[in-house]
């Protein structure tokens, strides 16, 4: 065989089309990455003390990959700080107000402004690492609270270090309330703010009460002021300007700047760039681009707007450029980190969510011109990573939009969007309200009003803050320690010292299980496990959530939710109307499957005892070749629309969330909630989680979020669908009627990620067919569903030649990631998962 | 309780008639056509077979065998099949699933369980269930029991049917039929029976039964043809010329579909694993211009040439567009 050096690609990967010049150069101008003249990298600004620092590691401790670096970063940003001068009083401030003075200086005052060539929109260089603006001795305290040995660092590392997960208090996962902006303007906001103030009592008024509502009033006029710079930098270029066009563009968007986002937007492109500039200052106000930082229903709120600007005479293809300069400058998040890495610094999605489509009141399908516009924008710029879009759907959706959606994934490679479905993810929200007594806020009059953040997670728009990503639990640690009867089955080794762990029972005492005479006796040990690895979780997490309440305000985000004016607390406080803390589950499917071989192998059909199983587990399998076959390949699986094996995946799912349930944090009275979204830990914490009762040696990879175990699904993606509903707690009795028959035991929504052959949409004919199979995904499947439409020749392919390839994107759990730029394990890891064919 | 032997169970099935489908396989064929896609279809018994890359060498068949017939060679572990009569030993010893069993038995309700799982997809998308082989027709209480069952649980039929059957027979399942899907491979009685090993002469008098039934039938029920593209043996330009004629002249009114199938030599390894050697083992798929050359050749011959589509796999020698026939 030879090898042709030039090789054809042997597949079309999707190319974006239909750009205009304008687009295409800006497009252009964005993958240059780091060859660009301007680029929105960090900078960072200091008060100029000796003790200040920017870098809060609070936000990475669900970034185990960071962990090395966290001392780096820190020291890092501060060497490279730019002081700022401060305004006299700046030390007499409480700290809310010293953030939102700081933060608006850096942005208004420090930091150029700049227009691209050809921009429709202002609003750029918001990645900014800004002083913690602490005191020496609030940094101390701070310090002493992260730093100890009993500190929120140490803990952590413990935490992940001994196979449980991670949990930190992360920024973003919400979705402001930017549709009051773009219809009141930011002047409502800050007069809303005033009043609220002046009603104060003059005790209020000196309290930390005062001192907030003083610090949102503050930052409310950051977008204001930062809108009037660019505004005069549009003028200034105006005036260079010699082409005619463009200079009649600079303009408008001067005159555009002088009153949006202060005052309500009048046109589409004062709406856009209303919403533009004042989700850019979120990112800056957390000091971290894009962490879904979602937009929620943005053809609804964009509409009235829409419709105003084409009855008006706007050319519907000026209002998508628009739409396309909005999502160019979404990207330039990304050149946070432009010099690191391969690939300038685009590595996954930051999730950047926003939500088209859906149900509205009485069942109603609220998709509009816009909607289809919006899909006609994502399908032009595709294949890009940000804004990530969700399309809703729900068994009103009309035809057209249906079709519309899967003629894109067939030319995509299934990448474009994220699939929500209304009835299980209003099931979930439901039965949220319920259970955490919020049903004021959220019933069946408002509850089509939900929209995904981040990769999937269900959280209400501009008043809900859920945490979610803010808790990964590796279920499985909880069979560990049923196995063991509390210990560790392998001690951790310390890589630095080479010193390990002295036995010792972190875990429930549950009993030596060799000495269990039956399953019921193994599970009541499993469900004592369970309840401890989720206090321990919370536990964890209340350092870093005590912590961020009392040092790391973000008074302007804080504008931006519902609950944080009248209560005058700040949304890291609890300050949020809808305040909950997601625990993400993660090894769901490794964990049933485990404790099904359990079942079978000890009890059931009593092929091995228990001591063999634990022995065979602390040898990794070696040497029990035979009982691990047995247990792979015997063994009953979750994912196979097996009635059994679903049951007890059932169980598992309800004695998780019902724990979940049990808690709030105690510094912020955020009630805890289940979800299943599992990032990319299932990779990484496989080399961490010893040898797993399901066949599992340590290494192979766990099972993905809700995703039964990879190669389970024997029975075919209608089975693994019809599995993922079950355990979700399928529909009631009798369940045909409306969308109220639905259950959903995850409020948050779990990752669904199924990958089919390209030939599954060959034609019309099997077109007609998928998107069937979506319809019949709605009445029996999950929350969220992604696909990925690409076979294993095609992925073993861009492995063996990434210089084709490097515009293929795909569906990672929850997130698109660049094929190319993503390490091998992964890549072979989305290799081996079933390819779905239909057949 | 009627039971019956069936081979497999096909989920999200969207090849077997319009929709999303659920095909069953039952286990027995009558015919024996030489480049069959699914030997373990053709015989009725019972088989076990045995995959060399899902083998951890363990030999606990080799142990568990009653009558010894399973050795160690040098090639891989080789199975007596005249002494093997499929107890089942093997397969509950295997720890890996590296033996299968072929055929199992289930009862009408066992089976109904099962296929009534995918019923949203199938209302969802106007699909259904569809028997198919081996030969269903070969166990007609079990398909006629499974069939009423099926209709009275309101799902959508078809049978997949090489059409070498009794009238009788037609007559007990026609009446719980929505689709019949028949196969038309050669129309030269000589050739079919050299390549089938029986005579298409009771299989072109149960097509007219099956279009006289149609025509006095008031239901609807639809009848799709399918002829699959054997190089050399049926994609012959006279045969499908000749099958199109004779569909013209007399079975027109009945078909709404004619379906060319695409040779597939994915199944060289089935027949490896059974201990059988197969004349095809080395043709390989048939390229998009041949597909297409029998599709033309088929609409020149067909009356409806828009009722004649050409389906499945083709060979990889460009796009992935251009792998895929129409």
């Amino acid at each position: 065989m030879t090898t042709n050096v030039c090789a054809q690609p042997r597949y079309s990967i999707k190319t974006p089309t239909n750009l205009s010049p304008r687009i295409q150069w800006l497009r252009d101008y964005f993958f240059q990455g780091v060859h660009r003249a301007w680029n929105n990298e960090y900078t960072s600004w200091t008060t100029g003390t000796h003790w200040d620092f920017q870098y809060n590691e609070l936000s990475f401790y669900i970034v185990p990959e960071t962990y090395t670096f966290l001392q780096t970063f820190r020291s890092s940003f501060s060497q490279v700080a730019h002081p700022v001068t401060l305004h006299p009083d700046f030390w007499k401030w409480s700290l809310p107000e010293r953030r939102a003075w700081f933060n608006r200086e850096v942005m208004v005052h420090c930091l150029p402004k700049e227009i691209l060539p050809f921009d429709l929109l202002a609003g750029g260089r918001f990645n900014i690492m800004t002083s913690a603006c602490l005191t020496q001795k609030e940094t101390r305290e701070r310090d002493k609270l992260v730093y100890g040995s009993k500190g929120s660092r140490a803990a952590m590392l413990w935490f992940h270090n001994h196979g449980y997960g991670n949990a930190g208090a992360t920024s973003g996962h919400l979705i402001p309330d930017y549709g009051r902006i773009i219809h009141e303007g930011w002047k409502a906001v800050h007069a809303e703010l005033v009043s609220t103030y002046a009603a104060l009592s003059q005790n209020d008024k000196n309290g930390k009460k005062g001192a907030q509502l003083r610090a949102m009033m503050t930052a409310a006029t950051m977008a204001r002021d930062l809108a009037a710079e660019y505004s005069k930098e549009c003028q200034a270029l105006a005036q260079q300007e010699i082409e005619p066009q463009r200079q009649q563009e600079l303009l408008e968007m001067a005159n555009i700047l002088a009153r949006v986002p202060w005052e309500p937007a009048n046109s589409f492109w004062e709406a856009v760039q209303s919403l533009w500039l004042t989700h850019m200052l979120v990112m800056a106000d957390e000091n971290y681009p894009g962490p879904g930082d979602s937009f929620g229903r943005l053809d609804q709120f964009l509409y009235p707007l829409w419709e105003k600007s084409i009855a008006e005479g706007m050319d519907p293809e000026f209002g998508k450029e628009i739409l396309k300069c909005f999502w160019v400058h979404c990207n330039t998040a990304y050149d946070g980190l432009i010099r690191t890495g391969g690939n300038q610094g685009i590595t996954a999605g930051y999730g950047q969510l926003l939500t088209i489509s859906g149900m509205g009141a009485g069942g109603k399908d609220m998709s509009n011109d816009l909607t289809y516009v919006l899909l006609d924008v994502i399908d032009e710029m595709s294949p890009i990573l940000e804004p990530k879009p969700n399309v809703r759907l729900h068994r009103g959706s009309p035809e057209k939009l249906l079709d519309r959606v899967v003629e894109m994934i067939a030319s995509s490679q299934g990448s474009p969007f994220l699939l929500n479905f209304d009835e299980r993810s209003m099931a979930g929200m439901m039965l949220e309200a319920k259970i955490s007594g919020a049903e004021q806020l959220i019933n069946k009059d408002n509850v089509f009003d939900y929209a995904p953040v981040g990769c999937l997670e269900n959280t209400m728009a501009g008043n809900d803050r859920s945490g979610t990503v803010d808790a990964n639990l590796n279920l499985l640690k909880a069979v560990e320690l049923a196995l063991t009867g509390g210990y560790d089955l392998a001690p951790f080794v310390d890589p630095l010292t080479g010193k390990a762990d002295p036995p010792t029972r972190w875990g429930a005492n549950t009993g030596d299980p060799t000495q269990f005479n039956s399953w019921q006796q193994f599970w009541e040990a499993y469900e004592a496990q369970t309840r401890h690895i989720i206090r321990r979780i919370v536990d964890l997490y209340e350092q870093s959530e005590a912590i961020r309440a009392r040092f790391a305000p973000t008074p302007y985000l804080s504008c931006l939710v519902k609950g944080c004016a009248h209560t005058g607390m700040d949304v890291t406080e609890g300050g949020a109307e809808l305040g909950y803390v997601t625990i993400e589950a993660v090894t769901y499917a490794t964990t049933v499957d485990s404790l099904l071989a359990i079942k079978y192998l000890v009890f059931d059909q009593k092929v091995c005892t228990m001591a063999e199983l634990v022995q065979a587990l602390k040898d990794n399998w070696a040497g029990h070749e035979v009982l691990q076959a047995r247990a792979l390949h015997k063994a009953p699986k979750y994912g196979r629309d097996d009635d059994v094996a679903d049951a007890l995946a059932t169980q598992v799912m309800e004695l998780w969330a019902g724990e979940t349930w049990k808690y709030k944090t105690r510094s912020t009275k955020r009630q805890y909630r289940p979800g299943m979204l599992s990032w990319n830990y299932w990779v990484a914490d496989s080399f961490i989680l010893p040898a797993s009762p399901d066949g599992r040696p340590r290494g192979k990879f766990l099972s993905n979020a809700l995703c039964p175990s990879n190669g389970a699904d024997v029975n075919g993606p209608t089975a693994n669908v019809n599995s993922v509903g079950k355990v979700l707690g399928g529909k009631a009795a009798n369940g045909q009627g409306g969308w109220e028959d639905y259950l959903n035991l995850l409020p948050n929504g779990g990752s669904h990620t199924m990958t089919f052959s390209p030939s599954m949409l060959r034609d019309t004919e099997h077109r007609q067919k998928f998107k069937a199979f979506l319809k019949g995904y709605l009445e029996n499947g999950g929350s969220a569903l992604q696909v990925n439409l690409v076979d294993a020749d095609l992925l073993r392919d861009a492995q063996a030649h990434p210089e084709n390839y490097r515009h293929l994107l795909v569906r990672v759990t929850g997130y698109n990631a660049y094929f190319t730029s993503i390490g091998r394990e992964l890549q072979n890891e989305i290799i081996a998962r079933e390819s779905h064919q239909m057949r | 309780m009627t039971s019956g032997r069936i081979l497999h169970i096909q989920r999200l099935s969207t090849e077997d008639g319009p929709g999303i489908r659920t095909t069953v396989f039952f286990k027995g064929c009558p015919l024996h056509c030489t480049w069959c896609h699914n030997p373990e279809s053709i015989s009725t018994q019972l088989q076990t077979q045995w995959f060399a890359v899902r083998c951890i060498s363990c030999l606990a068949c080799v142990d568990a065998c009653p009558k010894s017939c399973i050795t160690r060679t040098e090639t891989g572990l080789v199975i007596d099949r005249d002494t093997c009569d499929a107890c089942g030993e093997c397969v509950d010893a295997c720890p890996s699933g590296a033996r299968e069993m072929l055929g199992k038995t289930m009862t009408v309700d066992e089976l109904l369980a099962e296929l009534l799982k995918d019923r949203a997809f199938f209302e969802k998308s106007g699909g259904g269930i569809t028997l198919s082989g081996g030969e269903p027709t070969l166990q007609p209480e079990f398909a006629e029991a499974l069939l009423m069952k099926l209709k009275e649980a309101g799902v959508s039929t078809a049978v997949d049917t090489c059409g070498l059957t009794s009238q009788h027979t037609l007559d007990r399942l026609l009446s719980y039929i929505d689709l019949v899907l028949f196969d038309i491979k050669i129309l030269d009685p000589q050739l079919h029976q050299r390549y089938t090993g029986a005579s298409n002469q009771q299989i072109l008098e149960n097509l007219a039964y099956i279009h006289s039934y149609l025509q006095r039938q008031p239901r609807q029920v639809d009848l799709w043809i399918r002829t699959p593209l054997i190089p050399e043996a049926t994609d012959t330009d006279d045969n499908l010329a000749a099958i199109g004629g004779l569909l013209s002249e007399h079975f027109s009114a009945s078909i709404s579909r004619w379906e060319l199938c695409a040779f597939n030599n994915l199944c060289r390894d089935q027949y490896t694993r059974l201990g059988l050697e197969w004349s095809y083992a080395s043709t390989p798929l048939m390229s998009p211009a041949e597909v297409r050359h029998c599709e033309q050749v088929a609409r020149s011959a067909f009356i409806y040439p828009e009722r004649v589509l050409a389906t499945g796999a083709t060979r990889l020698d460009g796009s992935i567009a251009d792998s895929i026939a129409n």
